[in-house]
């Protein structure tokens, strides 16, 4: 294995909603990835993602967004709360990859108005991770009351957010870290 | 359908189209038909497609094939 290859950790803005508050919450763990030695990381904005919807699935996958879930390690995915689910063109983006997903980590980061801090959204999302091939970790980031969380610039407002995003990195990195060695030196058929 | 094993069942791991090197084969994802040539190839003993999935350990490159 190369171990001297940073681990590619990007994070998924799930929305394309215009005034979305989730891009905040994106921008800001984009930067917690990139102070940690070794890992490597950027935003996929699924509104810069135009595909065709008279069809769904590998059909018609995005090559871009296909070559960047191939070279990563790990996955960020932050989602608004959208009716207690996910917006409907996060699914439509997620479902046209499948093998660039197989055996890598996913961590979620949920993000509301309300009180819950997108809970609901995550634990819907769990089953779809799993059909995806996707390892999900065990912490989450709930981004709850999200207009008091940032203010109108974007600009962090409650630093305690810091230590959940901080304990979530640390088990998405190891996970990324573990799941590669897996990838790439144990073979499934032993 | 094309069975891609050794004899003793073992699976023939793939050329890394990157750099060459001999890929590891991680995972046998089952995944569901999509169109009508998809259903005829599914492997009735496990109701799914069976995707191999192979990564390099050098350039870390992902390919697959569906046996
Ligand atoms: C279609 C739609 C459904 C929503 N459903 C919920 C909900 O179920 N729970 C919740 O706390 N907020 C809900 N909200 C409010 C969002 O949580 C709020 O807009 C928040 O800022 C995050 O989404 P955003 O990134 O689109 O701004 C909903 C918003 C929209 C547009
Ligand atoms: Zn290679």
């Amino acid at each position: 294995m190369n171990d001297q290859r940073p681990l590619y950790v990007p994070v998924i803005l799930g929305t394309t909603r215009s005034g979305r508050m989730s891009a905040a919450t994106a921008t800001l763990m984009v930067a917690e990835i990139a102070k940690r030695p070794g890992v490597t990381t950027d935003l996929i904005d699924i509104a810069t993602i135009s595909l065709p919807v008279d069809d769904a699935g590998e059909a018609i996958k995005d090559s871009r967004f296909a070559d960047r879930m191939s070279s990563a390690d790990g996955l960020v995915i932050v989602t608004p709360e959208y009716n207690h689910g996910c917006p409907g063109l996060l699914k439509h983006v997620l479902d046209s990859c499948l093998k660039e997903y197989i055996h890598k980590a996913v961590g979620i980061v949920g993000v509301s108005a309300g009180g819950f801090g997108g809970t609901r959204v995550i634990e819907n999302l769990l089953p779809t991770m799993r059909e995806l091939g996707l390892v999900t970790i065990f912490w989450d980031v709930n981004v709850s009351k999200v207009h008091e969380v940032f203010d109108e610039s974007g600009a962090l407002k409650d630093t305690a957010i810091l230590k959940r995003i901080d304990k979530f990195l640390r088990e998405l990195v190891w996970m990324s870290r573990t799941l590669r060695y897996g990838r790439e030196r144990i073979p499934v058929d032993v | 359908m094309t069975k891609v094993q050794n004899g003793d069942g073992r699976i023939v791991p793939m050329t890394c189209a990157g750099c060459g090197m001999k890929m590891n084969p991680h995972a046998e994802k089952p995944v569901d038909p999509v169109t009508r040539a998809d259903t005829e190839r599914v492997d009735a003993a496990v109701s799914a497609l069976i995707e191999e999935i192979h990564q390099c350990p050098d350039c870390g490159n992902v390919q697959s094939r569906r046996v």
